[in-house]
């Protein structure tokens, strides 16, 4: 069992290594799932406990400094301790969610600690050293995985025998209930993504959506071709708004032409290439007090390596760095790209106000983060998730493998040429990308492509029925029969509209979960749902 | 209507974009800044991470006032976003629809101290906001409309 429990360590530690490796989804239950059920001897049921967890936690992001749930700890423990009791995907999920809301404790303890170091890495700054900060950078950012990896650890060794007996105790009623409960739980899911981009003037895509899934039966990764299709369409050769009747009051916010100066460029595409691969551990060290600043120096060094050649010219731009730093990990480079050239620029010119550095820094920031973690987690995310867990959930392994790759190869082409763009361009390419509507287009289609995968998503991915007939035994007639003949999936598009209004009157996610919970028990012991 | 009136150092991120306006419905998010309404770079980057369901508009905190005064913003659900506590109370001064302000993001800088999560604070701050309280103005800290709401009260 020693060798069990160590692979599977192993399993969360890699997941926890995501932030080392561009925050690339490897965490995601999905992914683990299958590797959880290769160490303990059966794949397809990992990977079905996989694309369960994932439909339940598919609102669970992580933007800004708001940490979600820990999924990799609740995950890699719900889904061993499931397969090793033979019980089914329900116990995964009624195990995954209580430990993945512990151990977001845990690390949010963790990120707070963190920033005891900065004082550590301020004062590697003061010397040029760049080499401790990196140093320091990665061990600071092993602790994630090494803590967490303890628990885990313990957490099998201690309590496998007791969660063990403990489920073997279970009553059946409790099984099916929770069975029932875990079938509607992903409603949670999709309302809280809907909640990400549902609003009227879309809403009829998500229909489209529901529709081509639930009367038509297409497969998900279908309904996204169309959905780009639909996209394409819409967002070709857009009107311009009218302009606004009352301009006295009501005025454009149109950017002014400001003169870009032409740097001398000068730094190698190796030097490039190399920046793209350190941006991969932008989150490894995430602190509470200055989020991914030491990510962005690390990424940075080889830059101000070339540049900087004495030991005070070092030093002031490592404490410049320094300085807080967050945005969305997809979109880093650009920004990474960006300063770079104007390091460069700074180093060749004396008149240059370093201060404009930091300042366009952490102008940017923000609002790239809007911009991609509004593409990647809005669009990427819930194509790449609605493909693979719609082939996951019935054990096909092709499932994990298309949702890592449809989330990244987008964003790693993306991540790689943006290193470039930003670096060659600056900040002329997003004045280029201002004046051209192409943002508007780029976030309206992405809004339309996003909606229709969600709304394929209760006509394919829940399944939820009911059990009820109508008149006596002889000449009953199948409820289920009657509403499949008026709209097929019907009450998994009922649960979601019903679990989406709670969510708009901002009820707290972990009563909706709860209410779920009791909804599927109660619908279970009633016969009301199967 | 005014839907939230946020304390955000970053002003319009992804935190903003992503949550808070598809959460209240917002269709219009003004920043009241009177740096930013004079720098047209940091106009432009706020223009591209603007979510496609909302418009922007961003304004020093004079014109901020009287548009909110204005009766002709009333049909809009509005988002204000600003970057400090004393921004947030000369609004809350001058509009009296503000009863309630979120603080979302104030990054550490020299001088603060953390009383949570993601928000520092500095002695100046801290009298700004006894004043805001004195005058009975909800103070909450929320990163995203899902965290729970803590009273600025219980931290200083």
């Amino acid at each position: 069992m020693l060798v069990t429990f160590l692979l599977l360590t192993l399993i969360a530690v890699f997941g926890h290594f995501e932030d080392f490796l561009g925050t690339t989804l490897l965490s995601r239950p999905l992914v683990l799932g299958p590797l959880v059920g290769l160490v303990l001897g059966d794949v397809t049921q990992g990977v079905m406990i996989g694309a369960t967890l994932e439909l339940i936690f598919m609102g669970n992001i992580k933007v800004g400094a708001a940490i979600p749930p820990d999924i990799i700890t609740g995950g890699v423990l719900g889904t061993a301790f499931a397969i090793m009791s033979h019980k089914g995907p329900a116990i995964a999920l009624a195990l995954a969610v209580p430990i993945s809301i512990l151990a977001e404790m845990v690390i949010s303890g963790l990120f707070v600690f963190r920033a005891v170091f900065n004082k550590k890495f301020n004062l590697y700054a003061e010397d040029g050293n760049y080499k401790g900060i990196q140093r320091l950078h990665i061990l600071s950012g092993l602790l994630k995985p090494v803590l967490m990896g303890i628990i885990i650890f313990v957490a099998l060794e201690l309590g496998s025998t007791a969660i063990k007996s403990f489920l073997d105790m279970m009553p059946a009623w409790v099984q099916s209930g929770l069975q029932v409960a875990g079938n509607m739980l992903p409603a949670l899911g999709f309302a809280l993504l809907m909640n990400l981009m549902f609003n009227k003037r879309v809403a009829p895509y998500f229909f489209l959506g529901f529709m081509l899934a639930a009367f038509l039966k297409l497969p998900i990764i279908a309904i996204g071709g169309l959905g780009v299709i639909i996209a394409l369409i819409v967002t070709q050769d857009a009107p311009k708004p009218a302009a606004s009747t009352d301009d006295d009051f009501d005025f454009d916010d149109a950017p002014a032409e400001t003169a870009p100066t032409e740097p001398q460029h000068k730094l190698s595409k190796g030097t490039l290439r190399n920046l793209f691969f350190r941006s991969l551990t932008l989150e490894a060290n995430f602190n509470f007090e200055t989020w991914q600043n030491t990510g962005f120096v690390f990424t940075i060094i080889p830059v101000l390596k070339k540049l900087y050649h004495t030991k005070e010219a070092m030093a002031a731009a490592l404490k410049r760095h320094l300085q807080l730093f967050n945005t969305s990990p997809y979109g880093s480079t650009l920004i990474v790209g960006i300063t770079a050239a104007m390091e460069e620029q700074n180093s060749q010119d004396k008149d240059f106000d370093e201060e404009s550095i930091s300042s366009v820094k952490l102008g940017l920031m923000g609002p790239l983060a809007g911009v991609f973690d509004s593409l990647f987690w809005g669009t990427f995310k819930v194509i790449a998730a609605g493909v693979g867990t719609s082939l996951a959930i019935k054990g096909n392994i092709l499932g994990p493998l298309l949702f890592l790759l449809i989330f990244n190869v987008p964003h790693l082409l993306l991540r790689y040429n943006l290193t470039f763009i930003g670096y060659n361009a600056g900040t002329k390419f997003l004045q280029n990308l201002s004046k051209s509507n192409l943002m508007d287009k780029l976030t309206s289609g992405a809004a339309i492509l996003g909606l229709m995968v969600v709304g394929a998503m209760p006509a394919t991915l829940m399944n939820i029925k009911t059990p009820l007939n109508i008149g006596s035994s002889s000449s009953a007639v199948g409820v289920q029969a009657i509403l499949d003949q008026i709209v097929p999936a019907m009450i998994p598009l009922g649960l979601t509209f019903l679990v989406y209004y709670f969510v708009k009157k901002q009820v707290k996610t972990t009563w909706l979960l709860l209410g779920l919970l009791v909804l599927g028990f109660a619908g279970s012991i009633i016969h009301l749902f199967v | 209507m005014i839907k939230l009136t946020r304390i955000d150092d970053r002003l319009v991120h992804g935190q903003v974009a992503m949550t808070w306006t598809p959460s209240i419905g917002a269709d219009c998010l003004i920043v009241a800044n009177d740096k930013v309404a004079k720098d047209d770079f940091m106009k432009m980057t706020l223009g591209l991470a603007k979510p496609a369901s909302a418009k922007l508009l961003i304004k020093s905190l004079a014109d901020t006032v009287t548009f909110l005064n204005d009766p002709r913003s009333q049909p809009l659900k509005i988002l204000i976003l600003v970057n400090s506590v004393q921004d947030a109370a000369a609004l809350a001064a001058q509009v009296s629809e503000i009863q309630s302000v979120n603080f979302g993001g104030i990054r550490t800088k020299e001088g603060t101290r953390s009383i949570a999560k993601a928000i520092a604070v500095t002695e100046d701050d801290i009298v700004t906001i006894k004043e805001l309280l004195a005058k009975n103005i909800e103070l909450e800290v929320r990163q995203v409309p899902t965290d729970k709401k803590i009273m600025i009260d219980t931290l200083i």
